[in-house]
């Protein structure tokens, strides 16, 4: 009965250590984003006023597009528009080429990641430089990210150090993280001197100004941008944002919501090159956006600003680790757009979740997530993706709870259970015995006891 | 049809209900009683430091004291009198690499959230990220409460129109390990100098 993600759990569940301390590390971030909630008294007005921004926004995106496209050029931008990832992927690669670029440095994207674009250049002879250091990391590991935040959150020190030790040849046994820091500071630092182009994602674009908006702590954004003379920029369609009055509402938000903190350390605003540079270049990706808008139960995804918050709280994701869901990005966000993305492949993420609703209490943008992935539960049938034994499981449910007779029968004769030999009972083929001993059924069933009681 | 178009075309096609943009003028924002005293003490909370300039007392002199090691000292304010570098006229970008201190100029900072708005003024922007130490010179007067009064006023220069950024303390991550670390990819430390009116 185990679904995709519960098995995948499993795995992460065996080392017990190590999973405590991602479920506590990931509860600070939680409480820490709480206090900085509680520490503005008008918290929940912004989550209305972020909420009402975007939903206005994403259903006239058609105009702020345009609009943002055109004071982009206006600038002196060369703004380019991918219906899909291949084509993201080529315009980027054709760029390069027209510039001879043979490395490029880049901040997080998780654009990049969702069109697959690191493997795409290099295929094509391009070498690419991770420069968010937690990205850095599961690049030199040859990894995917396991948060959308906090890529690396799923090793170690020791792990860090040793992959150091091994690819940038920093001390052996020394695995201190400010060390550690140092070292890919220096080796990042002459990566960003040599590289021919700069890449980054968007936070934010404003369609009144054209500027494209990107929230960094280590300034990586600005690095990869301040020396290379080219610089291009990704940015899905859905992050773009009506002027800096709307700016000023989700700037507040972002990093309060994602890490605790009351700002990122730099938010920056790219509005053309800098004058000893070629002109930036901008890709506006659809990539399936433009058909999520038209879905009548789950377009809401699409307010999402990738603060990572729902992930952060989720008690699921917190036990289970970013690995264990099958689309890239985890926790309760991923599962709503893998689910957009393509239900076949990631209908097994859906139960990854206890329906708590802690994710769209926190979110601040007040996306509905928990309330989505119920209503994917109920489209599992259309889809053919619901697992055959819970079907099953219902099917006789419904009989059960259909009919009083049976009911009652059941009822009156499940004390008889008890004197199963557990081996018998708690084994691989009664799936509720996975995790946890099965019940005592009590010999008067608790609607009699009523009915007694009330004799 | 371009791919604009196309894009477009599809996503006006698609969308359902349409949702009216919300009353922005009633946010109850935060406001301070003394907006200068929690930029200071936001700017520390980020791990930057805050030091006030007397009146008549030369900065440049300070900032000698503050970094009585630093061999390379990037800027290109006319009252740094120290400057061994300058943005620019220097070469390239790369050039900048091995700046000790960088010193520039910020518009206003921000008490909630000790953010500065350092528009680009100079024609290497690097000097911002690349020194092992940066510099900002700010007015003392030139103080907003929140991100909504910052919004309202950020302007960029009218020669390098291309640029802007909010800096708030020194480049970190928590990336190793969740183990807070000053000094990513960017500057290791960041001072404001408060200037007398």
């Amino acid at each position: 009965m185990s679904t995709q993600h519960s098995k995948a759990a499993k795995e992460f569940l065996k080392n017990q250590t190590y999973a405590k301390w991602h479920d506590a590390t990931f509860w600070a971030v939680r409480s820490k984003r709480d206090n900085m909630a509680y520490g503005l008294d008008e918290w929940e007005q912004l989550r209305e006023k972020a909420s009402a921004i975007k939903r206005h926004t994403i259903t006239h995106l058609d105009e702020y597009l345009d609009q943002f496209a055109t004071n982009a050029e206006k600038n002196g931008c060369i703004v380019h528009w991918a219906k899909d990832a291949e084509e993201f992927n080529m315009i980027v690669l054709d760029i390069l080429t027209q510039h001879n670029v043979k490395k490029i440095v880049k901040s997080k994207s998780m654009l990049t990641e969702e069109c697959e674009m690191n493997p795409y250049l290099e295929k094509h002879g391009i070498e690419v430089i991770e420069t968010d250091l937690g990205e850095r990391i599961i690049q030199l590991k040859g990894q995917k990210p396991s948060h959308i935040v906090m890529p690396a959150i799923h090793l170690n020190h020791d792990d860090v150090g040793e992959l150091f030790e091994e690819k940038l040849g920093s001390e052996k046994g020394n695995h201190e993280p400010t060390y550690l820091t140092y070292v890919a500071r220096l080796s990042l630092r002459n990566e960003f001197l040599t590289a021919d182009a700069g890449m980054t994602g968007g936070n934010f674009g404003i369609a009144q100004t054209g500027d494209i908006v990107v929230c960094t702590n280590e300034g990586n954004a600005d690095m990869s941008t301040s020396c290379p003379k080219l610089h291009i920029a990704a940015i899905g369609l859905e992050k773009i944002i009506p002027n800096y009055d709307c700016l000023a509402v989700f700037q507040r938000m972002l990093c309060r919501a994602g890490t605790g903190q009351p700002t990122t350390t730099y938010t920056s605003h790219f509005r053309k090159a800098r004058p000893t540079a070629h002109p930036m270049h901008i890709i506006l990706v659809d990539n399936g956006r433009s058909e999520w808008i038209g879905n009548p139960k789950h377009w809401e995804s699409l307010k999402c600003i990738r603060c990572g918050s729902c992930m952060n709280t989720c008690p699921v994701y917190r036990r289970s680790g970013g690995y264990s869901y099958s689309y890239f990005i985890p926790g309760p966000i991923g599962i709503n757009l893998g689910m957009l993305r393509d239900v076949k492949q990631h209908s097994g993420n859906v139960s990854a979740c206890t329906l708590c609703l802690s994710c769209q209490a926190v979110c601040p943008v007040k996306v509905n997530l928990g309330d989505q992935i119920y209503l994917w539960r109920q489209q599992l049938d259309d889809f053919g993706t619901a697992n055959k034994q819970k079907k099953m499981m219902c099917r006789g449910m419904s009989m059960v709870y259909g009919s009083e007779g049976i009911y009652n029968l059941g009822t009156s004769l499940a004390h008889w259970a008890n004197i199963i030999p557990s081996p018998l009972i708690n084994c691989g083929l009664n799936p509720w015995a996975d995790g946890h001993k099965m019940m005592t059924f009590p010999k008067r069933p608790f609607h009699k006891l009523i009915k007694d009681l009330e004799k | 049809m371009s791919n604009k178009e196309d894009i477009l075309k599809r996503y006006r096609a698609n969308v359902r209900e349409k949702y009216n943009m919300p009353d922005l003028s009633d946010i109850a924002a935060i406001r301070y009683p003394d907006p200068l005293v929690q930029f200071i003490k936001m700017t520390e909370s980020v791990g930057g430091r805050v030091i006030e300039i007397k009146p008549g007392q030369d900065f440049n002199m300070l900032v000698k004291e503050l970094y009585p090691d630093a061999k390379e000292i990037a800027s290109n304010l006319p009252e740094v009198t120290i400057a061994t570098k300058n943005p620019d006229t220097i070469g390239q970008a790369r050039d900048l690499n091995g700046t000790d201190v960088g010193i520039i100029r910020g518009q206003f900072g921000v008490a909630e959230n000790a953010c500065v708005w350092i528009p680009q003024t100079m024609k290497e922007k690097a000097i911002c990220f690349i020194s092992e130490n940066l510099v900002i010179l700010l007015p003392k007067s030139q103080i907003v409460n929140n991100m909504h009064e910052a919004y309202q006023r950020i302007e960029f220069d009218k020669e390098y129109d291309g640029y802007g950024t909010f800096i708030s303390g020194p480049s970190k991550t928590a990336d190793i390990a969740q183990v807070l670390v000053m000094g990513a990819q960017a500057a290791r430390s960041a001072t404001v100098l408060l200037l007398p009116e």
